[in-house]
This record gives C-alpha cells, sequence and structure tokens, in this order.
C-alpha cells in the first residue's frame, strides 16, 4: 500500500515514514500543503495521513480536493489541536479516522489496518496464533473451534499485540491504546499486567500461549515466527 | 433582604407618616388660634359698629333708668348677643374672653368682648358675644375631613412612589438581572441598558468594560495554555516516535531497552501533563459539548465493570448500590465517564486489600447523589483542603500520579453544574459525594 505523509515537522514525518516502511508500505512525504495538493492531483494514494496544522493550508481542505478528484484514498487526520471542532469537521468531510499527537506508532498502525480492512474490504479477516483464531469481523476468538469467553477490553489488548506482533509494546502504549489518553493521571498501574494476567489464564484454559511473552522491565509481547 | 425600591416607598411612607401624625397633633390648636382670630375680628367689627350707633344716637335708646341700667340682646338661635350695662368700673376695660352664659336655661360657651367706655360721665360696659358651639363642631368636622383626606393622599402617594421608583430603578433591576448567576464573564450580556439617569448609564458601562476586560484576560489565559499545549505536543510526538522506533529495533540490547522504556514514561507523563492542562484549559473555555442525554447510572456500571478485574486482582470488593436510575440531559458522557472513572479508580487505589469502595446512587430532595465511599486511609483536614488544587494532591502513596486526576474531576464536575463534597475519617474511608443540580 502506498501513503502520503503530510506533515509539516520534518523529522516526526520521517519517523513514520520509516515505521511505515518496516512494515512494507511504499510512503510518499510532504512538508507543506501546497506539495500535498499536487501530489494528492497527480498520485493515486491508499492512506493520507494528514497534519491539520499545516502553515500554508487548511489541511481539511485537501480532503475536498481529494474527493473532487474523484480518488477514494482513505484519510487519516493526525493534529495536535485535539479540538472537538475540528475532529467533528474531519469526520464530516469523509476523513477515515482521526489521532490526536502524541500518538504510538503501533496506534497508527493499528488504526491503518482497521481502516485498510473497513474500506478496502480485505476479505482475510482472520488471523492466526498459535492455536487460536482471531476473528476481526465478529471481535472473537476461537480455540479448535471453540469460542473462548473473553471480555471487551482484553480482547482489544489481544488484537492490539497481535496487529504489532514480533513487536514489544510498552505498558504505557497498551494502556493507551484501551483506555486513550483522556485522564490517564494514574497510568502507572497495574492494570496491564492483570488484564494480561486475565487473557494468559482465560486462553491456557484452551491451549498454551508461549507466543504471549512479557518482556521484563518494558511490557508485553507476541512473538510469531 | 428587602428590595431598594421597596425601601426607597417605605422609606417615603414612614417619612409621610411621621410628617402627618405631627400635623394630626398641632391641627386642633391650629384650627381653634385660626378660628378664635376670626371670632375675634368679628367681634371687634360688632364693637364698633354699636360704638358707632351710640354715638349717633345716644346711650339713651338702649339703656333708660326704667330698662334697669341693663340692655341684653341676641338672635334667636343664641349664637351672638350684645349685652350693655352701666357699671363703676375703676379700670378701662378692653379684653376679650371665654365664658359661660345662661340664656333662657340655657348654658352656652361664648366668646366674648368686654369694652368700657364712658357716656355723659357715665361707665357702660359693652359685651359683644358669640357662641362657640358651632365652631367646636366645625372644628371636629374640619378634622374627620382632614384625616380622611390625609390618609387618602398617603395611600396614593405610597402607591404612586412604589411605582415611580420601580420605574425609575428599572435599569438598576436590568443590571442586577445581568450579574445574576453569571458563572463566566463572557455570558454577560454586553448590550446597553436603556436609561436616562446617568449613574446608571456609568455602572453599567463600567461593568460591561470589566466584563469584557476579565473576558478577554480569561481568553488569553486559555488561549496560551491551548497554545503552549499544542507547541509542547509537536515535539513530544517527535521524540515519543524517534524512542518507539528505537525500541521495536532488534539490535540493540535488553539495558539499551529498558532505558527506552524509561525515557518513553518520562516522556508519557509529560504528554499526560500536558493533555491534563490542555483539557482543563478547554473543558473551562467551554470547547467541550454538553448535548448527550444519558444514564448515568449506566456508566457507572460501565466503569464499574472496568474496574473490578483491577480490584478483585487488588482483593478489594466494589460494590453498587442503585435506589433510582438517572438520565442526566445536556452533558458530555466521556467527560461524565472520565470524572467518576477517576474517582472510583482512585477509591480502589487507596483501599488496601480485603477492602470495599461503595458506588451508590442516592435522590435526595430532587438531587440525584453519586457517592463513593472507599475503606482506606482517610484523608486529613490540611489534606482536604487543597484536594482538588493541580499538583498539590497525592492521593495515597502513589508517586507516579501527577495530581491533578481531582483537578480535573472538579473542572468536569464544574462544567456540570455538580456540587463534590468529599467526607474523610482518618484511618477509616474517604466518600466523594456529587450532588447533580436539580434540573439534570
Amino acid at each position: 500500500m502506498n501513503v502520503l505523509i503530510v506533515e509539516d515537522e520534518k523529522s516526526l514525518a520521517n519517523e513514520i515514514a520509516s515505521f511505515l516502511k518496516a512494515e512494507g508500505f511504499l510512503c510518499e512525504l510532504a512538508f507543506t500543503g501546497f506539495e500535498a495538493s499536487e501530489k494528492i492531483a497527480v498520485n493515486l494514494y491508499d492512506f493520507v495521513l494528514l497534519d491539520l496544522g499545516l502553515p500554508d493550508y487548511n489541511g481539511l481542505d485537501l480532503i475536498v480536493e481529494a474527493r473532487n478528484h474523484g480518488n477514494d484514498t482513505a484519510f487519516i487526520i493526525i493534529t495536535a489541536r485535539g479540538a472537538v471542532e475540528d475532529k467533528v469537521r474531519g469526520l464530516n468531510l469523509g476523513a477515515d479516522d482521526y489521532l490526536a499527537k502524541p500518538f504510538a506508532l503501533m496506534e497508527l498502525f493499528s488504526r491503518i489496518q482497521a481502516v485498510a480492512r473497513r474500506k478496502f474490504n480485505i476479505l482475510n479477516n482472520n488471523l492466526t496464533v498459535g492455536d487460536f483464531i482471531i476473528e476481526l469481523q465478529s471481535r472473537k476468538i476461537t480455540c479448535k473451534g471453540n469460542e473462548v469467553i473473553i471480555t471487551k477490553k482484553e480482547y482489544d489488548l489481544l488484537q492490539y499485540l497481535i496487529i504489532n506482533r514480533n513487536k514489544v509494546l510498552t505498558r504505557n502504549q497498551l494502556y493507551e491504546h484501551i483506555w486513550g489518553n483522556i485522564l490517564d493521571d494514574q497510568y502507572d498501574s497495574n492494570f496491564i499486567d492483570v488484564h494480561i494476567k486475565n487473557v494468559r489464564k482465560k486462553l491456557n484454559g484452551h491451549a498454551p500461549t508461549p507466543w504471549l511473552e512479557t518482556v521484563r522491565g518494558i511490557g508485553y509481547r507476541v512473538s510469531l515466527g | 433582604m428587602i428590595r431598594l425600591r421597596m425601601k426607597l416607598a417605605l422609606f417615603n411612607l414612614l417619612s409621610k407618616l411621621v410628617f402627618t401624625i405631627l400635623f394630626l397633633m398641632f391641627l386642633p390648636y391650629l384650627i381653634e388660634r385660626i378660628s378664635l382670630l376670626q371670632v375675634d375680628n368679628e367681634l371687634i367689627q360688632k364693637r364698633e359698629q354699636v360704638i358707632t350707633l351710640i354715638s349717633k344716637v345716644g346711650i339713651e335708646p338702649f339703656i333708660t333708668s326704667d330698662s334697669g341700667n341693663v340692655f341684653g340682646s341676641y338672635n334667636i338661635l343664641k349664637e351672638e348677643f350684645i349685652s350693655l350695662e352701666r357699671i363703676d368700673l375703676k379700670e378701662d376695660a378692653n379684653y376679650i374672653e371665654v365664658s359661660q352664659r345662661l340664656i333662657e336655661g340655657e348654658n352656652i360657651t361664648y366668646r366674648v368682648l368686654n369694652y368700657s367706655f364712658k357716656v355723659d360721665g357715665n361707665t357702660y360696659l359693652l359685651a359683644v358675644g358669640k357662641s362657640l358651639n358651632s365652631i367646636l363642631h366645625t372644628q371636629k368636622n374640619i378634622k374627620i375631613v382632614m384625616l380622611l383626606f390625609l390618609v387618602f393622599i398617603i395611600l396614593i402617594t405610597f402607591l404612586t412612589d412604589l411605582q415611580y421608583t420601580r420605574l425609575l430603578l428599572r435599569p438598576l433591576d436590568i443590571i442586577t438581572n445581568k450579574l445574576k448567576g453569571i458563572s463566566n464573564p463572557s455570558i454577560f450580556d454586553k448590550t446597553p441598558v436603556r436609561t436616562t439617569t446617568s449613574d446608571f448609564h456609568h455602572l453599567d458601562d463600567a461593568l460591561t468594560e470589566l466584563m469584557r476586560h476579565i473576558d478577554q484576560l480569561f481568553q488569553n489565559e486559555k488561549e496560551i495554555t491551548v497554545n503552549i499545549s499544542h507547541e509542547l505536543l509537536t515535539p513530544i510526538s517527535v521524540l515519543r516516535s524517534k524512542l518507539e522506533n528505537l525500541l521495536i529495533r532488534r539490535d540493540i540490547g535488553s539495558d539499551i531497552s529498558t532505558k527506552i522504556e524509561e525515557s518513553l514514561k518520562t516522556l508519557h507523563r509529560l504528554q499526560s501533563l500536558v493533555n491534563s492542562l490542555l483539557l482543563i484549559a478547554r473543558i473551562e473555555s467551554r470547547q467541550y459539548l454538553r448535548e448527550e442525554s444519558f444514564s448515568v447510572t449506566e456508566v457507572l456500571h460501565e466503569i464499574i465493570t472496568e474496574i473490578i478485574p483491577i480490584a478483585e486482582d487488588a482483593g478489594i470488593i466494589i460494590k453498587e448500590e442503585v435506589e433510582k436510575d438517572f438520565l442526566i440531559t445536556r452533558a458530555n458522557r466521556s467527560l461524565i465517564f472520565s470524572m467518576f472513572y477517576n474517582i472510583v479508580n482512585n477509591a480502589v487505589k487507596n483501599t488496601p486489600s480485603h477492602g470495599e469502595v461503595l458506588v451508590k446512587t442516592t435522590l435526595h430532595e430532587n438531587n440525584y447523589i453519586v457517592t463513593v465511599t472507599d475503606t482506606g486511609k482517610g484523608m486529613t483536614e490540611a489534606q482536604m483542603s487543597n484536594l482538588f488544587s493541580r499538583f498539590k494532591t497525592k492521593v495515597g502513596n502513589n508517586i507516579d500520579s501527577i495530581g491533578i486526576g481531582l483537578a480535573i474531576a472538579k473542572s468536569i464536575a464544574d462544567f456540570h453544574g455538580i456540587e463534590i463534597l468529599v467526607n474523610s475519617v482518618i484511618m477509616k474511608s474517604t466518600s466523594f459525594s456529587f450532588r447533580f443540580p436539580e434540573n439534570s
């Protein structure tokens, strides 16, 4: 998939690009709105990551332009101006998702995956991990045909880890994914540990989960070969 | 408290009453003086007439030796009389007195003018009298009429005063109403009050100007907070991405990973801080919408469901008591969720193992009250006094808490008009009560 990253903060754009390239994306960068506008007019992108705080352009106009060109590019808005009106207006204009800065790169990746599944009708909606099958569409986990009963939060946690497989995720990143960053005063809680403990207990009732690793001093990782 | 216009009207009424009473006290005396003066004048006139007559016709037509040296005449209704008498007087007499005369068996009070004069070497005493009975009667009537008239006048002026002061003070009423229940200078009605009274005009002008100024200052402060936060979030964002990209690299050792994770954690703390300040600034500048209706009980249930795994792990029981389910209107669900989430989460953190957290919803005098009680360590007076100040609170001994959670909860509560009451018994329990406004 090819992605256009529209972000005036160059080093941030570069970091996002380097992360997404490692995940197999083709990335192009635009540091100004004008540049982005030209690129959108000429090329067809699957994704545009759009920073609204561009110095020369109202970022939302780019969505309108793309739609006028008749292309169905998926827009994910990333902005530090997390004002409610911005979000509502962006989504009304046809943006597909909205991420407030600062966000975790893994969170961005998981959002892109979700939008891609929704927007481009990716049919293979199941992930296989060990003896378990994660059904992304119905948000269910089965093991050898039996459904594993798991809470909504536990499912979110597990899915996030699996989508970002082979990467270690810190407790903060996991916490942020599940509870967002509104009011995370008590972020250093053992919330994640408790939830992972419960997930393990529930999954282990069906089959062993050696792939769900604890990374000492850092967090958790799903390791798949 | 009494309204100004009522006070003015009452004062007017009172002062009028005092003057009226004084007037009524002096009235009998005044009327008497005036009427006696009138009578005396008449008597003097009569005397002059009699004297003129005598000097024309002489004394004989009145007094002869046959008539026994006395002449007397009165009219039919005995209102007036004249008497003439020859007497021996050592001194001249010319005075007016009040005396009782018995005329035809009737005792009548007269005002009598006594006057002595000499004719042909004889001294005569002339007495001209006028009955005071009719005067006294008139006096009584005048008093009654006066009293009724004054009562009528007082009543009328009281009502007109009341009406007039109301009209006069209407601009003040408008200004007072503008200030009533004002929680934010931005909602102050800045349309000038129409008045011809310069004082009110100045007052209104000064207030509007003041409000505009305060509003501007508030606005500036919030804008600064919002702008600084935005400016801070971008570098945090850059740093964070860089560290995250480093952490997922496979060619680094675990000691470096740990250091990166620690840096990320610190950065996250900074991010939380900025986000919290931004959140408060946004709530206070009313950037959040309040247009949702939802069940508070449901929100509480959702929060409890989320926290139960943690509580169970720590050996704490969360109890939920609902006296009555209630729907809140014109509210922001995610803010209300955050507020209660923070409080319940705090309660769980501050409760030791085998403790209990109780979340209770009650209806008290038309106000819904949500109370979250823990069986924790409680708080001292000093801790409670700056509980809601930013950065001053360290609930429990969670050193990683940035101490802004309760400040956020407070601003969310204020935003929704919810009153927070805190009760604490040291080494026993702490309870937070949220009293929802009546119309919510």
